[in-house]
């Protein structure tokens, strides 16, 4: 993309407003769908085309028959795409009926005010609030009151270690605390093996590590329309997640320049303990690699570094709240098909099928509860049940950004050694600078 | 245009408004023609260009969007906070890559059109070659640099760096350098190559029958033939520094290092990440008027803009 699009950008999403608003989408209620088509924003899936082709083809096939209704479904490539088409279709006042948006951003959708607001009638449409697992619906909206998210599918992240590495280090059960995960990674590390395999260079890990270990020390980030960046607790995350490459040196010194795929590219090879951050969808990865038959999925730690037990007020985060919502647009003139297409795709039967296809956790808690009994699963399903959703505000996009920022800034200090207290106090200051002014921003 | 220079029958021969026979033929120009190319330009340039500005105007962000026409005008209020948002920096960072990047592609691309200009066995094949940076997509490009470039790459492996840091910190700087580099140099070769081929064959003779030797001849006869053409790409060529997106994004990835914040990051980062429209407007209204700074001064300098 050039440059100069992004000012064309800019006045094309106006420019396309102009020209859709002459236009109409067709009237009528709901019932009879017969003649009429939805459209469905959802997410490209490039690790299986031909499969995600098919599951597109047999729901379509299903709402047909069951409403009369096509349905239409538009890919996005990246979250890039997804925002473009929001904020076109937001500004337009037309585009999808139905939007499939990560959960983190469900809070900027949100900002916007261009989704249906869930009242009790939207949620008995669909089959109700309690088809859902609990913690699924924690980053639905701000409060109870005013939800636009409707989970449709979860992606936890876990650890994933090597079952025979630990065992030859005499290691017979997972860490669940981070000191402890700093010490089995210390007694995992020899040769050419090293104890943890870390995505220092990712655009997204490092925020999640940061906030996970804040929020079980009691520190949420953000506390009203305060932004908590300089809280001890935030330092403390930081000095440990750099502290494995620096001080503790658990970590392959290459992991500097790595994102997620490349952390798991390494762990795969057999030389690595664990695997900090992953999810379900990296099981064929895993299961390509020489660490086949050789893994296990386990839970993050939950209690923060520095503790051998949880603070008071901190909270059991074993993961963000991982996954999609469904959002139905507020312009829509089909509202009641889409709320017939978000309860078809929430519900039980369907939500195996797509887990079996993707490896994405259903939101359904039937649904759910049948894949308890696979034990490879189960830190999966403990962790899906487990998960945090990230504080609910427009500003948080920006407030994850500036997170990520420090670790960005710092990896060259990392290279040379561990970063001072003074140097990483002004980076954090400058985080907590940026996520103060965009909650003050924040309506 | 000589069929429309012909004076048209209604004027008088003699008469006071047919006595500059061009001017006549210029008033009556079928300007009409350029209707639907001028109608598609101000569909797709002028429009959006004015949008832009009236963007930069308002604080339009994830809040107002939907209500765009409503966003509450702030007046220069982007551009101010533009400038404490790090937009000086960047610009810096922008203009010394993208003039670093073509001071040295220009005495590359000279060269090796230089090198290519005589027949020889395998010429062919050798200009082919020049040109496989150019014609490989910038994403190919900075995705092959970046794997090279990882921290146990294949550069820091066989140049015995240790683990030294290409994709973070103040190298990332001259990674984007040469990364550039790498990738523009064929440009300027094959301007200078096509004002290299329009030089008359007399000119050759005349200096080889004049005794001049190959560095009198190339400095005095053939390098002032291509100032023209050189010059012109040296102006595109840095525009295209300044505008690259494609290349810090995808080695270095958003949010980036300090040192190449370029201009095209921050605007993207505000934009899309930040999702504060109305600043990342006014950061790219920034960048347009001083993309418009040089090319003004060339086409004043070359007076392309002038009838003759």
């Amino acid at each position: 993309m050039r440059y100069g699009r992004a000012i064309a950008l800019a006045g094309a999403t106006v420019l396309v407003a102009a020209m859709t608003a002459c236009g109409g989408d067709d009237e009528g209620g709901g019932g009879d769908g017969a003649g009429k088509t939805l459209n469905v924003l959802i997410g490209a899936n490039t690790q299986y085309p031909e499969e995600f082709a098919a599951w597109q083809k047999s729901i379509s096939d299903k709402f047909k028959a069951q409403t009369g209704a096509d349905v239409k479904f538009e890919t996005f490539a990246s979250a890039n795409d997804e925002l473009t088409k929001i904020q076109t279709s937001v500004v337009a006042g037309s585009g999808p009926d139905v939007y499939a948006v990560g959960t983190t951003f469900t809070p900027t959708a949100y900002s916007t005010g261009a989704f249906v607001k869930l009242g009790d009638e939207e949620w008995k449409k669909i089959g109700g609030k309690e088809k859902f697992v609990p913690a699924t619906l924690g980053i639905s909206g701000p409060d109870d009151q005013n939800q636009v998210g409707i989970p449709w599918v979860s992606r936890p992240f876990v650890m994933a270690y090597n079952t025979e590495l630990l065992k030859a280090a005499g290691i017979d059960k997972p860490a669940t605390t981070w000191d402890e995960l700093t010490a089995q990674a210390k007694q995992l590390t020899k040769g050419d093996q090293y104890g943890l395999a870390i995505a220092y260079k990712d655009n997204f890990d490092p925020w999640k590590f940061v906030w996970g270990m804040s929020t079980q020390a009691g520190n949420p980030l953000i506390d009203g329309k305060t932004a908590k960046l300089q809280d001890p607790t935030v330092k403390k995350a930081y000095e440990t997640y750099f502290g494995w490459l620096t001080t503790d040196k658990v970590v392959d010194p290459a992991a500097i320049g790595w994102t997620n795929p490349q952390a798991v590219a390494a762990f795969s090879k057999g030389k690595t303990g664990y695997f900090a951050l992953t999810t379900a969808t990296a099981i064929n990865s895993l299961d390509q690699g020489a660490v086949k038959g050789k893994w296990a999925f386990t839970l993050l730690p939950t209690v923060p570094p520095g503790a051998t037990s949880r603070p008071a007020n901190g909270v059991e985060a074993a993961s963000i709240l991982s996954g999609d919502n469904l959002l139905v647009a507020d312009y829509s003139k089909n509202k009641d098909l889409a709320f017939e297409y978000v309860k078809l795709v929430t519900d039980q039967e369907q939500q195996l099928d797509y887990y079996k296809k993707f490896g994405n956790l259903p939101a359904n808690a039937a649904a759910l509860d049948t894949l308890k009994s696979d034990q490879k699963l189960a830190p999966l399903t403990d962790a899906a049940q487990k998960s945090v959703a990230t504080p609910f505000t427009g500003a948080w996009a920006d407030i994850q950004l500036a997170l990520t920022n420090v670790a960005v800034q710092t990896l060259p200090d990392l290279a040379k050694g561990p970063v001072s207290a003074a140097t990483l106090d002004g980076r954090i200051a400058d985080a907590q600078k940026k996520a103060q002014s965009s909650l003050d921003r924040a309506k | 245009m000589s069929a429309v220079t012909a004076a048209p029958p209604g004027n008088k021969p003699g008469s006071k408004d047919a006595k500059p026979g061009k001017k006549v033929s210029e008033r009556q120009r079928p300007l009409w023609l350029l209707t639907p190319g001028g109608l598609l330009m101000t569909l797709i340039i002028l429009i959006p260009l004015l949008l832009a500005l009236w963007i930069s105007l308002i604080d339009l962000d994830q809040y107002t969007l939907r209500r765009w026409v409503e966003a509450p005008f702030i007046g220069i209020g982007n551009y101010v906070e533009s400038f404490e948002a790090g937009l000086p920096k960047s610009i810096w960072l922008s203009v010394s890559f993208a003039v670093l990047s073509t001071a040295v592609t220009v005495p590359i691309g000279i060269a090796a059109a230089l090198v290519t200009q005589n027949a020889y066995r395998g010429r062919a094949l050798v200009r082919a070659v020049f040109l496989i940076p150019y014609v490989l997509p910038s994403f190919v490009v900075a995705s092959v640099w970046r794997t090279m470039l990882q921290p146990d790459g294949i550069v820091n492996e066989t140049l015995g760096l240790g683990s030294t840091l290409w994709l973070s910190g103040p190298n990332s700087y001259w990674t984007l350098v040469l990364v550039e580099i790498w990738a523009a140099w064929p440009f300027i070769y094959l301007m200078a190559l096509a004002a290299l081929q329009s030089v008359d064959n007399e000119v050759h003779e005349a200096s080889a029958v004049d005794g001049a030797n190959w560095w009198a001849k190339l400095t005095r006869v053939i390098l002032p033939y291509l100032r023209g053409p050189v010059l012109l790409a040296c102006l595109l060529a840095t525009l295209n520094h300044i505008n690259n997106f494609t290349l810090p994004f995808v080695l270095f990835g958003a949010p980036a290092p300090d040192d190449v914040n370029v201009m095209p990051m921050l605007v993207y980062v505000t934009s899309f990440q930040g999702l504060r429209f109305g600043l990342s407007a006014a950061m790219a209204v920034i960048s347009l008027i001083l993309i418009a700074i040089p090319l003004y001064a060339y086409l004043r300098a070359v007076r392309l803009d002038v009838d003759k």
